[in-house]
């Protein structure tokens, strides 16, 4: 219940973050659309509105190569291909020693793409130039799951400390009244033996009641055992407001990009600096909320951004561990993603849509994925792993992988066996193959 | 025969000890009355009285509780710059060599995330062929010695590099005589080195600069003898794989002789009897070493009487007539295999007598060795100790007359050199005392100037062990302190280099040069590839020419034995607790050295048995007027008169900061201080007993006179004999083997059933089966072990590599007296006695003697067996287990899951070969282990292997079948999409054997070795009666002798059957 709650706000606050995003992209009409969509598409890798980059900066070029003297619709036959241009223009000619690397050659932007595409550079504003209106609004803090779900239960203590009193206040002076009014001395007794003897009437209904109230009292407090340690919903800050949703949604680069050892090896492990400096080097953040976060990776990685160049301090970034195994448990990220051939959203949710910094996401959440195996017990426990073990299948005899041909050949040697494993669901599980044995995990 | 059968209830009984009929009565033994037991200091010092007791309690389940609410912040830290070559989460492997002025060996060092954790024997590259021997294993332990100096020392105060760089240099300079006392350089760098500080210093102002090298074992009589015989100073290779017949006169060569590492692979690679031939090993010796124990045949001698046998061997081959000793019927059937393989023999002599090792090459050159076994244009270039000119510095140096600077590299002298004493005292009188050394040990702590090394892990060196192979030893960590390659320092000294700091390249540059001038085709990246490569050598052209015989040793009444351990050889590992704690390969003693005496020899005089109450009997040894106090060990085999005393042992004898391990621990933990407050070491250092002379001399006569006392000892077998049964070790001999079927040698166990008609007939155990079988039969995989016993030396590798795999922890002396070792993987040694005609087989079993049947025999053939988890197919542990912690997979582990483990103990009660190991205490905090368990120090801390669970207080563990490396094995198969290959899993223990002895495969895949190895006829399992259905096979040790009791038994008497 508690946990749904946080939920809640939760989405309310990637909510405020979209809206906040949004701030930033805002466009006025579909030609600016489509030239933006263009720039993304074929010039972002290189060139920025308002800083050089690998390329040069192209707010106001068309102005820059008219002052300069090029030939008239020289620029349209630079885009598509720059060779042909800087034959035909002395000025391109000049141009093309911006810098040793060649650019890229867009046979297929007609004038009216390039346009487009310039239209929307120039009608970008300088960040230099803009106030910082919304700085640092993005920080990134987690809330505790303990202390929201301590502050409800306090209350319904409270409360229910409060009715107790207000119940027995009632009938103390429920009680008094009564006393006053009767005269015979001898059958006085004292509160206690009263509801004492109040209990001994209602003993039938009283039982009762004390059963289920102890009965339910063990089976809460089975429950808030088996809950410790429950990783659901953790959400530890870190040192850099890393948004998921930017990179591997918005931008739609591949989780193995980044998290590169993860075909190789045990652990997806935590990308190190020089992998986010492979785009971060021209990406800055130059004006935006976010560059801070940005400067902490150049501060990380001993980049020096006035010069372009490394100075070979690097400092590794301590970040705060997300998914927890407990270190008696081996799981292996190869054997997972690339023999089992498991997206990553099975387990770690939609990260494309995480707006802030990791978390283990419940598992009614990992359920609402599309294509997810669908599982019941709470996520990073063993019952979670052992579940999914028992319901997704292993493609056995297919010609696709030797090694499980050959464990199937062999398995069909007992066909009782087989059509054991077969009948069951029809199909040959993780589990039925070993999946829940200890030492596959435990050693 | 009556009813006359007596059971006891222990070895005191039989023997009625007086202890024993002094508590006869009492059904407690050490019966404590209450004020006794309350006024045990002990007690005092665990100030924790009842009501404290509870307030703990009842504050630790309330702290617990709280703690487990919230799940802890765990920090992770990626690399700034990912190195290009490690994936986190899996290892790199590098290719390197060891060497550490003694062993030798081409190895594999695995690392996870840049630390080492793991090194085995390169299998592919370099002439030792994946031979290791247990401190090559362990070695990967002393780079996290936290006792390690992390920074150079300048009289006795940490110094910066350029104080103690000055300083020497200054000292140099100013000089008349610099003496350079090293172990020996076998690296043409150093040597380079060296020659160029030769060079600068003795120009025309006279000779300055000396070079002496010396090892604390010496074998410079080979050398001497060879410089008569051959008129030079070599050592030739030696190759056991081409010799059909193997004659050692004491020498040890499959554990610390010479070159240990390569012979083992050698040897081992002829002791298949399936082969076409299998070599005959003729073994004379005075104490039982690992190589004599795995004899074919074995002769007792005295040291002195090893010229004895060569000079009898000498004359019967040239068909004179001589006298022999006890030993002639060994002596006389070695004569006749060696006339018949000859071209095809192999004589080693283990003594630094010169005589002796003259009548070796003698018996060698009849023999037709050299050219044939014996290379001697590729020559052995360790052990270059030259032993005269060492014993001249030595004196000189406890006269006063030493030289000015004295640089001592890689040596230890005042623990190592028979009059280390005076030396030390000596040393004071030099003006300038250099040492290079990874610890502030004996000799470094009296030094002026010690400038720390690299441990050889974070070292860039090379190697020239033998004449055509030039070795290179990489770098598999940052230095972890500020140490420096002796390398660099020499070369700094000498003023060509400048220090480079942690990441320095002078050694490297410098190395680099060296192969350059070597080998100027060579290519260095691919050196380092393969960690060594083959260098072209020319022919010597050296023959053999008669020498008179130098002096040989004089006999005497009692002669002691100087010998090394497997584990602790020179000493130099002693603060290694992993090679402590590892049993004796033949004693099964850990944590101590002791006096070896015959058991026979012994009763009457010392106690016989020990156990975990009794202690053995001291006695003082007294040689050359020096004595000393060991306990005696009845040490079945050992030469009558003649005593044995292991070496290395008594490191840190005052304290020196060594490392925490080499010392003695209380039973509480802490180390024991002497009365006047020194640490105390472990064991005797016997160096101070060694005889001087043209060589030093590991042999000697000797006094030994019973001292009043007892000493407890840690052993960790403490039964020797099978007592007649064929069930756990099965033994025969080559021709029973080749000429007769399974039944001769390898008798399958039958039991009685009924048949169809009722009738009672014998069927083999396969047939019966209590339980309904795992579905392991068919499915999936099926892994197993094969050990082969005949192969199986005994060395103890695997047992190390085991405990390096696994992260086994160490549990100390103490702990081992109660049986409480850790060790996965024991390797079980069974003495013959004399009611069997071999390990394992009655003589007579009519009128077998139980009583004589405990006793090993005098000169007992031995077994080594290696036990691990049999992973039963029909576990009887896993049947009892209460919470189904230990379960069976359907792949044939028997898994063990110690979350789930409550610590009943059942399990080991119930399995039948005594492999579990409970965890009595939390050896990772527990103050009793902080001294010698390496996880309980931050820096042993890195040597854990990652993959593996370090277990905690009150649960099981025992052999997974390094069920880590499986799982790993089958991820490789799967990601590459192909089935697993026969070979691609290895375990710690086969990756570690260097004789191949254990095998390890898929049992499901019909064509693996581990199959076919389980079909053979040599195959049995381990108590099969049992029916427990076992993974593990063993092959029956096959002795190549001849054993006519033992053919009569088993054929002769079989086909009357």
């Amino acid at each position: 219940m508690e946990i749904s709650n946080i939920q809640l706000l939760k989405r309310f606050k990637s909510f405020a973050f979209a809206v906040f995003i949004f701030n930033f992209t805002v466009f006025s009409n579909f030609a600016l659309a489509q030239g933006e969509g263009l720039f993304k598409a074929k010039c972002a890798t290189c060139h920025m509105p308002h800083k050089n980059s690998t390329g040069p900066k192209l707010f106001g070029v068309r102005a820059k190569w008219a002052d300069g003297g090029a030939k008239d619709g020289s620029i349209y036959q630079w885009v598509n291909n720059w060779q042909t241009a800087a034959a035909n223009d002395p000025y391109a000619a000049e141009v093309s020693k911006w810098s040793p690397t060649a650019m890229s050659a867009f046979p297929d932007l007609k004038k009216e793409d390039i346009d487009a595409i310039l239209d929307w550079v120039d009608a970008q504003p300088d960040p230099a130039m803009a106030t910082d209106t919304n700085g640092g609004g993005n920080t990134v803090g987690s809330i505790s799951a303990a202390d929201d779900q301590e502050s409800n239960s306090w209350i319904w203590i409270i409360m229910g400390v409060i009715f107790v009193v207000v119940i027995l206040a009632v009938g103390g002076v429920r009680r008094q009244l009564r006393l006053a009014t009767e005269q015979d001395e001898s059958e006085k007794m004292t509160y206690g033996e009263e509801l004492r003897a109040l209990a001994w009437k209602y003993r039938l209904q009283v039982g009762l009641v004390s059963l289920v109230v102890v009965i339910s009292l063990f089976v809460g407090l089975f429950q808030t055992l088996y809950s410790i340690n429950v990783m659901e919903g953790y959400q530890p800050s870190q040192p850099i407001a890393f948004p998921h949703s930017q990179h591997a949604g918005i931008n739609g680069i591949d989780c193995k990009y980044c998290h590169n050892t993860v075909t190789k090896s045990k652990s997806a492990s935590i990308p190190s600096v020089n992998v986010c400096m492979n785009c971060h080097k021209q990406i800055d953040g130059e004006g935006k909320p976010f560059a801070n976060e940005i400067k902490k990776i150049y501060a990380a990685a001993g980049w020096d951004k006035a010069a372009m160049a490394y100075n070979g301090k690097t400092n590794p970034i301590v970040w705060n561990k997300v998914h927890n195994l407990p270190d008696h448990v081996y799981f292996n990220h190869s054997q997972h993603v690339v023999v089992g051939g498991i997206d990553c959203k099975q387990c770690h949710g939609d990260m494309t849509q995480m707006q802030e910094t990791a978390m283990v996401q419940p598992v009614e959440e990992l359920n609402k994925i599309e294509g997810n195996i669908k599982l019941t017990r709470k996520t990073l426990t063993m019952g979670w792993c052992i579940e999914c073990h028992s319901k997704k299948d292993v493609a056995i005899g297919t010609g696709k992988n030797a090694y499980y041909d050959e464990i199937h050949r062999r398995l069909k040697k007992d066909p009782k066996l087989y059509a054991q494993y077969l009948n069951n669901d029809g199909k040959i599980t993780v589990n039925e193959l070993g999946g829940w044995e200890c030492a596959k995990c435990h050693y | 025969m009556e009813m006359s059968k007596k059971y006891w209830k222990g070895i005191d009984e039989l023997k009625q000890t007086p202890e024993f009929i002094k508590h006869k009565e009492q059904e407690f033994v050490n019966q404590q009355t209450v004020e006794e037991f309350l006024a045990d200091e002990n007690l005092a010092e665990s100030s924790t009285a009842r009501r404290d007791f509870l307030k703990f309690l009842g504050f630790s389940v309330a702290a617990a509780t709280l703690a487990a609410c919230e799940a802890p912040v765990t920090k992770v830290v990626p690399y700034g710059v990912k190195p290009e070559n490690v994936t986190p989460g899996m290892p790199t492997w590098y290719a390197s060599t060891y060497y550490d002025g003694s062993s030798y060996a081409s190895i594999m060092v695995k690392t996870r995330e840049g630390r080492p954790i793991f090194i085995k024997g390169n299998k592919d590259f370099g002439f030792t062929k994946g031979g290791t021997n247990p401190q090559i294993i362990a070695s990967v332990l002393g780079l996290y010695d936290s006792a390690r100096l992390a920074h150079p020392l300048a009289k006795g105060q940490k110094a910066s590099w350029s104080t103690v760089d000055a300083g020497i240099a200054a000292a140099i300079a100013g000089a008349k005589k610099v003496t350079l006392l090293s172990n020996t350089i076998i690296s043409p760098s150093l040597k380079r080195a060296i020659s160029q500080m030769a060079s600068n210093m003795n120009g025309e102002g006279g000779v300055k600069f000396e070079h002496i090298q010396y090892d604390a074992i010496s074998y410079a009589a080979m050398r001497e003898a060879n410089l008569l015989n051959f008129g030079s100073r070599i050592i030739p290779s030696y190759d056991f794989s081409k010799a059909k017949t193997i004659v050692s006169i004491g020498a040890d060569f499959l554990s610390t002789w010479l070159l240990p590492t390569e012979f083992a692979v050698q040897y081992g690679s002829r002791r298949n009897p399936e082969a076409d031939w299998m070599s005959k090993h003729y073994h004379f010796e005075s104490v039982l070493t690992v190589t004599g124990s795995n004899a074919d045949a074995r002769g007792m001698i005295k040291p002195s009487e090893e010229a004895d046998v060569l000079n009898y061997m000498i004359k019967r081959m040239n068909g004179e007539a001589a006298t022999a000793g006890s030993w002639k019927d060994v002596a006389e059937r070695a004569i006749s295999a060696l006339k018949v393989s000859k071209g095809e023999s192999i004589v080693v002599a283990g003594s630094n007598n010169i005589g002796i090792q003259q009548l070796a090459n003698q018996l060698n050159n009849l023999l037709g060795a050299y050219g044939t076994t014996l290379d001697l244009n590729n020559t052995i270039e360790l052990h270059q100790s030259e032993d005269a000119k060492t014993q001249t510095l030595a004196s000189n140096v406890a006269a006063g007359n030493g030289p000015d600077v004295l640089i001592m590299m890689g040596v230890n002298p005042v623990y190592s050199l028979p009059n280390g004493a005076a030396f030390a005292k000596g040393l004071s009188k030099i003006g300038t005392t250099i040492a290079i050394s990874g610890f502030e040990d004996e000799t470094a702590s009296l030094c002026t100037y010690v400038c720390p090394e690299h441990h050889q892990l974070e070292n860039w060196a090379d190697y020239r062990a033998k004449t055509n192979e030039y070795a290179i030893g990489q770098p598999t960590i940052r230095p972890l302190h500020n140490t420096s390659s002796a390398l660099e320092s020499l070369l700094v000294w000498n003023g060509t280099a400048q220090r480079g700091g942690a990441d320095s390249a002078v050694a490297y540059d410098y190395i680099k040069a060296t192969f350059a001038a070597m080998n100027p085709s060579g290519d260095f990246n691919y050196l380092t590839h393969n960690s060594c490569t083959t260098l072209d050598i020319e022919s010597n052209a050296l023959a053999f020419s008669a020498a008179p015989i130098k002096q040989l040793p004089k006999s005497a009444d009692t002669e002691v034995v100087f010998y090394q351990k497997s584990a602790i050889g020179n000493g130099q590992f002693a603060n290694n607790p992993w090679l402590q704690e590892m049993p004796d390969p033949v004693t099964k003693v850990t944590w101590d050295n002791y006096i070896t005496m015959n058991p026979v020899e012994m009763e009457g005089t010392y106690a016989t048995t020990y156990d975990q109450e009794h202690g053995l009997n001291l006695a003082t040894v007294s040689v050359n007027g020096k004595s000393l106090t060991l306990p005696v060990y009845p040490l079945p085999g050992q030469a009558p008169k003649t005593i044995g005393i292991a070496l290395g042992y008594g490191r840190g004898a005052n304290g020196e900061k060594i490392g925490k391990a080499a010392f003695q621990t209380k039973e509480y933990g802490g180390h024991a201080k002497t009365e006047d407050g020194k640490l105390t070491p472990i064991g005797a250092n016997v160096f101070g007993l060694v005889s001087t002379g043209a060589t030093f001399l590991y042999s000697a006569a000797a006094k030994i006179t019973p001292t009043e006392g007892t000493y407890p000892i840690a052993a960790t077998q403490i039964h020797h004999t099978v007592m007649g049964r064929d069930s756990i070790v099965r033994e025969t001999t080559l021709s029973i083997f080749k000429n007769h079927d399974k039944d001769a040698f390898n008798e399958g166990h039958k039991l009685q059933k009924l048949d169809k008609h009722g009738e009672h007939v014998e069927a083999p155990v396969s047939e019966f089966d209590l339980w309904a079988a795992h579905p392991v039969e068919k499915i999936g995989h099926r892994w197993g072990i094969s050990i082969d016993l005949s192969s199986c030396i005994g060395c103890g590798s695997c047992l190390i590599a085991c405990q390096s795999e696994n992260n086994v922890p160490v549990v100390g002396k103490d702990e081992v007296r109660r049986g409480r070792e850790m060790h996965w993987l024991r390797i079980d040694r069974y003495f013959a006695s004399d009611e069997e005609a071999a390990v394992g087989v009655k003589k007579d079993k009519e009128n077998f003697n139980y009583d004589n049947a405990e006793k090993a025999a005098l000169n007992p053939s031995v077994v080594h067996m290696p036990l691990m988890c049999h992973h039963c197919n029909h576990a009887p542990c896993e049947t009892v287990c209460p919470v189904a912690a230990t379960t069976h997979s359907n792949e044939g582990l028997n898994q063990m899951t110690y979350n789930r483990c409550i610590g009943t103990r059942y399990c080991a009660n119930n399995c039948p070969y005594k492999v579990r190991r409970f965890n009595w205490f939390n050896y990772p905090s527990y103050k009793k282990f902080t001294e010698i368990n390496p996880a309980q120090d931050d820096l042993g801390r890195m040597v854990l292997n990652p993959d593996v669970t370090v277990r905690t207080r009150g649960v099981m563990e025992k052999c997974s079948l390094c069920v880590q490396r499986i799982q790993a094995t089958k991820l490789v198969a799967k990601k590459e999409a192909r089935t697993v290959n026969d070979g691609d899993l290895t375990t710690a223990c086969s990756d570690a054997c260097p004789t191949e002895a254990i095998v390890v495969g898929d049992w499901n895949d019909l064509k693996s070795m581990i199959r076919e190895k389980s079909e053979s006829t040599r195959a049995y399992q381990a108590l099969e009666e049992v029916g427990v259905k076992p993974n593990v096979w063993y092959q029956v040790k096959v002795r190549n002798e001849e054993n006519a009791v033992l053919e009569h038994i088993k054929v002769s008497a079989h086909q009357q059957h």
